[in-house]
C-alpha cells in the first residue's frame, strides 16, 4: 500500500572502506534510518553488561538456584544397556519408598528419531532403549537423596539386544539395527525430508547438489581429494539442563534453563493440550546452551508430568554424567571431498560424500558451508546419517558448518598449494564475498601473514606455522519476534520481551537500542526479558537473536516516543513531528525549547504508554522464508588467522595467536561481540585439539562422561586473540544488526589445521589433533612390538 | 505413604564411640562470611550443598561436582578450594568465604568491578568461582604476571571462553590497586 | 554418595584400630557391589569423595585423619626431610626447603590437579589414590581391579593406559608425587593397629598387578602412613620432575618423569630415573640410569639414555604414541637437571 510506505536513504557498505547510501521503501511506522555508529550515542558503544553486578556478586538467579515452597526433587532412571527391549518396569517398590511423591514412566521419548509405528507388530508393545542413558522413568521425592534412593528400587526387566557403536561397523549391512523400520524426526523447521533407509544408513540427502559435478570434475585440470573425520563433541554447558515445573490447576509455570522461552511454551502447550495463556516459561540468568537447550526434552516432560501427578513444584537438574551422555552433542562426520579446478583456481566441480552419526537421532550434517562459500556451478553433496546405539546429537554452535569447514577449508588450502598460489590469493579468485575480501586484507595485515614460510620449513623440533580459514553462516532472522517498550509516568522505561539472555548480552543491547531512540542512557532502561508473560521473542540459537529482536525493540521505542511526543507537543508549542529526544530531553530540533524526559513523562494521562512492535521483513526482502524464520539475502562471514607451534617430539599443538575479522551488520556492543568471538575461537580450538566423546565399543558406555577426561581448553591453552569487527551496513532493518556466535567458531578448526600443516608439512585430516594424531601423522609412533 | 526423614538417629550413648556421629543429621557450626551458622546436615553433605541448600548462598555453583571445573570455588581460611570436594562436617573452625562475602555492602570488590568493566562474563555461571580464585591470587600476590593469573585460574572451566577478558580484568585490577 | 558415620579419632592409634578396610579392600568385591560395612580412613578426601560420588565405594564409616595434630608438618630429619602425611600439595609446591635438593617433589606437587585441589589434597592421599583408568572408574565395568574377571582396557579404549608391566591390568599409577619420591629414594613410615611401626621404601611399597591385582601398594587394612621420609641428598644432587599432558591447565599426565642426578664436574656419579603414567606402579628406568652413571652427560648421551628407558615397552593397541613422548620427556628431564 503506497500510502504506508516511505522511501528512505540508508547507509550501506563497510565503514572506513566504502560507505554509500541506498534508497529503501520501508513501512511508514518503521523508525527512521540510523546513521553509522560513529554518530550514535548508545548503540555501538561497549556499554558494560547491565546484569554484570548480579553475575559478579552471585546474586543472579539461574534456574538451578530457583527454590519454590514445597518443591520436590526429581531424578531420572536411565538405561544401563546400549540396546535392550524393556519387558517390564515395576515401580511399586519405588513408590513405597519414604518421601516419594510421584513416579512417571517414559513411554514415548523425544529428541531422537522414532520409528513410524506399524500397528499389530508384537514388538510394538515393548519399548526399546537404544543407548546407555536412554531415559526410562523419573520420580520425584522430598529430597534429592530420597529420589536417588527410590530410583534404585525401580525394577526394569531388560532383554539385551545386539548393538553397534562404531560408525564404520554400523554401516555394514549385517550390523545390528538401531531401527527396524523407517523413522521420522522433527527438525527445527518442521519434519525432516523422507529419505531412503537401508540398515542403519539414512539417506543420502542430495538436495544441496546442483549442476553436474562429475562433468565438472572431468573438466578439471587438477583434482584435489581428501577424506576427513571429525569426532563427537559435547556441549558441556556449565549450568546443567534444569527446570522447576509448577503445575497448578490454573496453569503451568516452568522455570527452565533454555535458549527459547517462547518455543518451550509452545511445545508444552501442544504436549499437554493447554492454551498458550495457561503456560508460562521463565528464565532469568542462563548458564550456557550452545544449541542443546533449544527444545523440550524428556527431562522437561518428566518434570512437568511429575509436578502434575504430585501437585507440587518439581525440580529436575541433570548431573554432569547425564549432561555428557544425554543432553545432545555435535555429531561425528566422515567427509570425502573431490574438488576439481582449472590452473587459474576456478572451481570446475566439487563432489562431497559425507556420512556421520548423531547416534539415535538424525542430523550428522556437514552444513551449507561447501555449497555456499565459493563459486562452483557443478556441485554434488551426498550426505547420510548412520544410526548407532549412542546418545542423540542435536544442534551445537554452527551445526554442520563446523565439521564442514574443517574439511573444506583444508582442501582449498591444498588446492592453493598444488596451484602454487598463496591461500589468500586463491580465495581472492573464488570467493565472491566483498566482505571477506576486506576481512582477508585487514586480517592478513594485522596478523602479519607475509611472515608465512613454506610448509614444513620451520627449523628445529618446535615448529611454527601460520594458517587461515574462512567462515560462512546464513543470516537467520526470527520473524516471529516481538518486543514491548513502556514509558512510565515517572520517566522510567521498560523493555519487555520473552527473549532470553543466555550470556550473549542481549539484555544490554536492548537497553542500548531503546536508550538510543529515547535519548537516554542504557543504564536508565529496565530490561525485563526471559518470561513468556511478555511479548514473544526469538530463540537464542542460529545467531539470530540480535537480528530478530533489536529492530522491534527500536520500533517499539520509536512508536512509544511518538505517543509521548504527541502528548507533550502542545506544551512545547510544537508538533510531535518536530520534536526530538536527545541527552535526556525532549525538545524542538533547533534546541530552542525542551523539557526533560521525566517532565515529559509526567504529562502522561495514564501511568504508562506502551508500544509493541514485531520484526518486519528485511527492507530488501529475505533470501528465503521458512515458517517463523527467514534467511537474509547476505550471509555472515569472517576470516581467522592462527599461529601455532607443534612440538614434533611430543605431538603437542599449541595455538599461540589468533586474529579474527568478522562482520555482524551494525555492531551493537563491540566488547560483548569480542567476548562472543573469543568464545567461538576458544570452543573451536578446543574442538580442534582436545575434545572427544569416547564410547567403549564393547559396552556402549561413555568412558569420559565428566569434565576431567573429557578434555576442554582452559586458561593455559588460551592464545592471544585479536578481534576486529567490520561495520557492515546493508539497510535491512531498523537496526541493521546481526549475530556473531556461530560465524565466530566456523573458521577456527580449519585455520588451526592449516597452520599445523604449515608448521610440519603433514596434513591432519582427523579431529581432534591430539598428540597421538600428530605423532601418528609424523610417522613417529612405533608399530606395536609385543602383544598385550 | 509414610514419610520418614532421616533426622532422628539412635542415641549417642548407643554408639560404639562417642566421637562418632551420623549417618543421621548432625548439628554443625559453619563460619561463613563472618557470620556463624548452626545447621543440621548429614555427614555426606558437601560444603557446596550446605551453602546452597541450607544457607541459600546460591552464588556458589555446582557444575561437575567432582572438583574438575572449580565453579564451586570458595575460600577456606582464605585459600581457594573446591567446595564440592569438602564435606561440610569437615570444615570445622575454618572460615568460609563465598562470593556473597566479597563485596562490602553495595560496593563491589575491585576485581568484581574489573570483571564488569572488561566483560569477563558471558553466561556467568563460572564467574563467582573465577572471581574467588582471582581475588585470592591478588591477596597472595598483588602484582601477578599474566602467567600467574593463568595458573591461578587453570582449574576453572569457562565454556563461554571468557579467559582473555578474565586475564585482562585481573591484571587491570592489580594495576589499579597499585596506583 | 551414600550416608555414613563420621568418626573423629583422638590419635593415629585410635584411627588405625577403627579402620576395618583399606579403600582397595572395600572396593574389590566379587559381587561388584562395594562393601557396605567398611570403616575407611580419610585425609584430604579428594579421591575418597570422588569414588563415593561415583558409587564405587560406599563405606559405613569415615575416620577423619585430617584434624589429627602434628601430621601436617615438614621437618628436618637427619640430613633429609620428614613430611607429614597431611601436608597438602599446595604446601609442598610452596616449600622452599624442597627447592634446593628435592625439587622434583615440588615440581610434581605443584603440577598436580588444580590450585583448588592442591589446597585440599594431601601427600599421603596423593600417593594412595586409586588409578584413573576409566574402566576402573566406571560402575558399569566390573574390572579385575575391583574384583571382576576382565581388564577391559586390553581390548578396549587404552590410549591412556600402561606401556610397561601391564600383566593382567593396564592401569597407570596416577600419582606424580610417587614418581618423584621413588626417584628421590623416599620411604614411608607406617603404623599399624597394634601401634607397630615400620618403614618401607616407596619403591617397594608400590606393587605390580602380577603381585597384587586389586591394590597398587602394600598398605594393609588398619595401617596408616605417618610420614614420608626424604633421605639426605648430597649438595651435588639435582632433581627435576616433568609432566606432559594433553592440556596444561588441568589434566592427568600422558607421561611424567623424575630424574635425580648426582653430578660432579659434569660427570654423573649416580642417577635415578623414574617414569610415571606408564605402568601400574612408578617405573624405574634402570637401563637409562646405567647409561648415565659414570659418564659425562651431553645431549647425545641423554638421548641414548632416553632411548634405553623405553626399551622393552609393550604398548597396547592405541597407546604406542606414548613411547616417543616418554623418550622426549626423559631426555628433556635429564637435560633440565643439567641446567638446574
Amino acid at each position: 500500500m503506497p500510502e504506508d510506505v516511505r522511501t528512505r536513504s540508508y547507509p550501506v557498505g563497510i565503514a572506513g572502506v566504502a560507505l554509500g547510501e541506498l534508497e529503501r521503501s520501508v513501512p511508514d511506522d518503521e523508525a527512521p534510518p540510523l546513521p553509522p555508529n560513529a554518530r550514535l550515542n548508545a548503540i555501538g558503544r561497549s556499554t558494560p553488561r547491565l546484569n554484570g553486578p548480579a553475575k559478579v556478586t552471585g546474586r543472579a538467579t539461574f534456574t538451578v538456584d530457583v527454590k519454590l515452597p514445597g518443591m520436590l526433587h526429581a531424578r531420572m532412571l536411565r538405561s544401563a544397556h546400549p540396546h535392550a527391549r524393556i519387558l517390564s518396569i515395576d515401580t511399586r517398590a519405588a513408590e513405597r519408598q519414604p518421601g516419594v511423591r510421584a513416579v512417571h514412566v517414559i513411554e514415548h521419548p523425544l529428541g531422537r528419531a522414532n520409528e513410524i509405528p506399524s500397528p499389530g507388530e508384537p514388538d510394538a508393545a515393548h519399548r526399546r532403549v537404544r543407548y546407555v542413558g536412554d531415559p526410562i522413568a523419573a520420580l520425584a521425592a522430598v529430597t534429592p537423596q530420597a529420589a536417588q534412593a527410590a530410583l534404585e528400587r525401580i525394577v526394569v526387566d531388560y532383554q539385551p539386544l545386539p548393538f553397534v557403536i562404531d560408525l564404520e561397523d554400523a554401516r555394514q549391512s549385517d550390523a545390528p539395527r538401531v531401527f527396524d523400520r523407517p523413522v521420522r524426526t522433527e527438525f527445527f523447521l518442521g519434519p525432516a525430508p523422507q529419505l531412503p533407509q537401508h540398515g542403519n544408513v539414512h539417506g543420502p540427502d542430495t538436495s544441496a547438489s546442483r549442476g553436474d559435478a562429475a562433468a565438472g570434475l572431468r573438466a578439471a585440470e587438477l583434482v584435489v581429494e581428501g577424506e576427513f573425520r571429525t569426532q563427537v563433541q559435547t556441549h558441556c554447558c556449565l549450568e546443567p539442563h534444569a527446570l522447576v515445573a509448577d503445575w497448578r490447576r490454573d496453569g503451568l509455570t516452568v522455570y527452565i534453563s533454555t535458549q527459547f522461552t517462547a518455543g518451550i511454551r509452545a511445545e508444552l502447550a501442544e504436549a499437554y493440550g493447554l492454551p498458550l495463556n495457561r503456560v508460562r516459561v521463565v528464565v532469568d540468568a542462563m548458564g550456557g546452551g550452545f544449541g542443546s537447550k533449544s527444545r523440550i526434552g524428556n527431562y522437561v516432560l518428566a518434570a512437568v508430568e511429575l509436578s502434575r501427578k504430585a501437585g507440587a513444584p518439581v525440580r529436575l537438574a541433570l548431573d554432569r554424567r547425564e549432561e555428557q551422555i544425554d543432553s545432545g552433542n555435535r555429531p561425528s562426520t566422515v567427509q570425502r571431498i573431490r574438488l576439481g579446478a582449472r590452473r587459474d583456481g576456478t572451481l570446475t566441480g566439487v563432489a562431497i560424500e559425507a556420512y556421520g552419526s548423531a547416534g539415535v537421532a538424525l542430523g550428522a550434517s556437514v552444513g551449507n558451508f561447501a555449497q555456499s562459500i565459493y563459486e562452483c556451478a557443478d556441485f554434488a553433496l551426498e550426505q547420510s546419517d548412520v544410526f548407532t546405539h549412542a546418545g542423540p546429537g542435536c544442534a551445537m554452535r554452527a551445526p554442520g558448518n563446523v565439521p564442514g569447514a574443517f574439511a573444506y577449508e583444508q582442501v582449498i588450502d591444498e588446492l592453493a598449494e598444488r596451484l602454487g598460489l598463496d591461500p589468500i590469493t586463491l580465495r581472492e579468485r573464488i570467493d565472491p564475498s566483498p566482505l571477506r575480501r576486506e576481512q582477508r586484507r585487514c586480517g592478513a595485515e594485522r596478523f602479519g601473514w607475509s611472515r608465512r614460510q613454506p610448509p614444513g620449513s620451520s627449523p628445529g623440533t618446535l615448529k611454527r606455522g601460520l594458517g587461515m580459514a574462512q567462515s560462512h553462516w546464513p543470516a537467520l532472522i526470527q520473524i516471529n519476534s516481538s518486543c514491548e517498550v513502556r514509558i512510565l509516568r515517572d520517566g522510567s522505561v521498560e523493555v519487555r520481551s520473552s527473549v532470553q539472555d543466555i550470556g550473549t548480552g542481549i539484555t544490554t543491547v536492548l537497553a542500548q537500542v531503546v536508550a538510543e531512540e529515547l535519548g537516554l542512557t542504557p543504564q536508565a532502561i529496565a530490561v525485563h526479558i526471559g518470561d513468556t508473560d511478555f511479548p514473544a521473542g526469538p530463540p537464542s540459537y542460529g545467531s539470530r537473536t540480535t537480528a530478530s529482536i533489536t529492530p522491534p525493540a527500536r520500533n517499539a521505542a520509536y512508536r512509544a516516543l511518538r505517543l509521548l511526543m504527541q502528548v507533550v507537543a502542545p506544551s512545547l508549542g510544537a508538533t510531535a513531528e518536530g520534536l526530538i529526544a536527545r541527552g535526556g530531553r525532549i525538545g524542538t530540533a533547533d534546541g530552542s525549547r525542551s523539557i526533560t524526559f521525566r517532565e515529559a513523562a509526567a504529562q502522561l494521562r495514564n501511568d504508562q504508554i506502551s508500544a509493541v512492535a514485531s520484526r518486519s521483513d528485511d527492507y530488501g526482502g529475505f533470501g528465503r522464508r521458512m515458517g517463523d524464520a527467514a534467511i537474509g539475502r547476505m550471509g555472515l562471514g569472517g576470516v581467522q588467522f592462527a599461529e601455532v607451534t607443534v612440538d614434533t617430539e611430543t605431538g603437542r599443538v599449541h595455538v599461540e595467536r589468533v586474529v579474527a575479522v568478522h562482520d555482524c551488520g551494525r555492531p551493537m556492543n563491540p566488547r560483548q561481540i569480542e567476548s562472543q568471538v573469543h568464545g567461538g575461537i576458544l570452543q573451536g580450538i578446543s574442538y580442534a585439539l582436545f575434545e572427544e566423546r569416547i564410547l567403549d565399543r564393547h559396552t556402549g558406555q561413555m568412558l569420559n562422561p565428566n569434565l576431567e577426561q573429557y578434555k576442554i581448553l582452559r586458561a593455559r591453552e588460551t592464545p592471544a586473540i585479536e578481534v576486529h569487527v567490520l561495520e557492515n551496513y546493508q539497510g535491512n532493518s531498523a537496526t541493521d544488526a546481526y549475530g556473531i556466535a556461530e560465524p565466530s567458531i566456523i573458521a577456527t578448526a580449519p585455520a588451526v589445521a592449516n597452520a599445523v600443516y604449515n608448521a610440519i608439512g603433514v596434513r591432519l585430516r582427523v579431529l581432534p589433533m591430539s598428540p597421538a594424531a600428530v605423532l601418528t601423522a609424523l610417522g613417529r609412533v612405533p608399530s606395536r612390538s609385543a602383544p598385550p | 505413604m509414610l514419610d520418614k526423614t532421616p533426622s532422628d538417629g539412635p542415641d549417642a550413648a548407643q554408639r560404639p564411640e562417642a566421637d562418632t556421629v551420623g549417618p543421621y543429621a548432625v548439628p554443625i557450626t559453619l563460619r561463613v562470611n563472618g557470620m556463624t551458622h548452626t545447621l543440621s546436615i548429614t555427614p555426606e553433605t558437601t560444603l557446596a550443598q550446605a551453602l546452597r541448600e541450607q544457607l541459600d548462598l546460591t552464588g556458589t555453583k555446582i557444575a561437575c561436582d567432582r572438583g574438575a571445573c572449580s565453579a564451586c570455588t570458595v575460600w577456606l581460611d582464605g585459600a581457594p578450594v573446591c567446595s564440592c570436594m569438602v564435606l561440610a562436617i569437615d570444615v570445622g573452625a575454618r572460615e568460609v568465604t563465598t562470593i556473597e562475602g566479597l563485596a562490602a555492602g553495595e560496593a563491589l570488590h575491585p576485581v568484581q568491578a574489573a570483571f564488569i568493566e572488561h566483560d569477563a562474563i558471558q553466561c556467568g555461571f563460572c564467574t563467582p568461582g573465577l572471581i574467588m580464585s582471582c581475588v585470592a591470587l591478588l591477596r597472595r600476590n598483588p602484582r601477578p604476571g599474566e602467567d600467574e593469573v593463568r595458573t591461578a585460574i587453570s582449574g576453572h572451566l569457562c565454556r563461554c571462553g571468557t579467559y582473555p577478558h578474565v586475564l585482562s580484568a585481573v591484571l587491570a585490577a592489580a594495576r589499579a590497586a597499585e596506583s | 554418595m551414600n550416608g555414613f558415620e563420621w568418626m573423629s579419632p583422638g590419635s593415629v592409634e585410635q584411627a588405625a584400630r577403627a579402620a576395618s578396610a583399606t579403600v582397595a579392600t572395600a572396593m574389590a568385591r566379587r559381587s561388584g557391589t562395594p562393601a557396605a560395612d567398611a570403616a575407611v580412613l580419610k585425609a584430604g578426601g579428594i579421591d575418597l569423595l570422588d569414588l563415593m560420588k561415583e558409587g564405587l565405594l560406599a563405606p559405613r564409616r569415615l575416620i577423619n585423619l585430617r584434624t589429627l595434630p602434628g601430621l601436617d608438618r615438614i621437618e628436618p630429619a637427619g640430613g633429609g626431610l620428614r613430611i607429614g602425611p597431611n601436608v597438602t600439595l599446595a604446601q609442598l609446591a610452596a616449600e622452599g626447603r624442597l627447592r634446593t635438593r628435592w625439587g622434583a617433589l615440588a615440581d610434581a606437587a605443584g603440577g598436580a590437579a588444580s590450585p583448588q585441589i592442591r589446597q585440599l589434597a594431601t601427600l599421603a592421599g596423593n600417593l594412595l589414590q586409586r588409578p584413573r583408568c576409566w574402566y576402573f572408574r566406571s560402575r558399569a565395568h566390573h574390572c579385575v581391579r575391583k574384583g571382576g574377571d576382565t581388564c577391559f582396557a586390553f581390548a578396549g579404549e587404552n590410549q591412556y593406559h600402561a606401556i610397561f608391566e601391564h600383566n593382567g591390568c593396564a592401569i597407570v599409577h596416577p600419582s606424580t608425587c610417587a614418581t618423584a619420591l621413588v626417584a628421590l629414594g623416599a620411604g614411608l613410615k607406617i603404623t599399624d593397629r597394634a601401634g607397630a611401626k615400620r618403614t618401607v621404601s616407596l619403591e617397594e611399597f608400590f606393587v605390580l598387578p602380577e603381585l597384587e591385582l586389586q591394590q597398587e601398594n602394600r598398605l594393609a587394612s588398619g595401617e596408616i602412613v605417618t610420614a614420608v621420609e626424604l633421605p639426605e641428598q648430597r649438595a651435588s644432587v639435582r632433581s627435576v620432575h616433568l609432566r606432559y599432558a594433553e592440556t596444561e591447565s588441568f589434566d592427568w599426565p600422558l607421561a611424567d618423569v623424575a630424574v635425580v642426578l648426582d653430578l660432579a664436574e659434569g660427570v654423573c656419579r649416580k642417577a635415578a630415573i623414574v617414569l610415571g603414567a606408564c605402568a601400574p606402579a612408578p617405573h624405574r628406568a634402570r637401563a637409562a640410569e646405567a647409561a648415565l652413571t659414570g659418564q659425562r652427560i651431553d645431549e647425545a648421551l641423554a638421548r641414548a639414555a632416553a632411548h634405553a628407558a623405553l626399551q622393552g615397552a609393550m604398548p597396547l593397541s592405541r597407546n604406542a604414541y606414548k613411547v616417543p613422548i616418554f623418550e622426549a620427556l626423559v631426555r628433556r628431564a635429564i637435560l633440565a637437571v643439567l641446567a638446574a
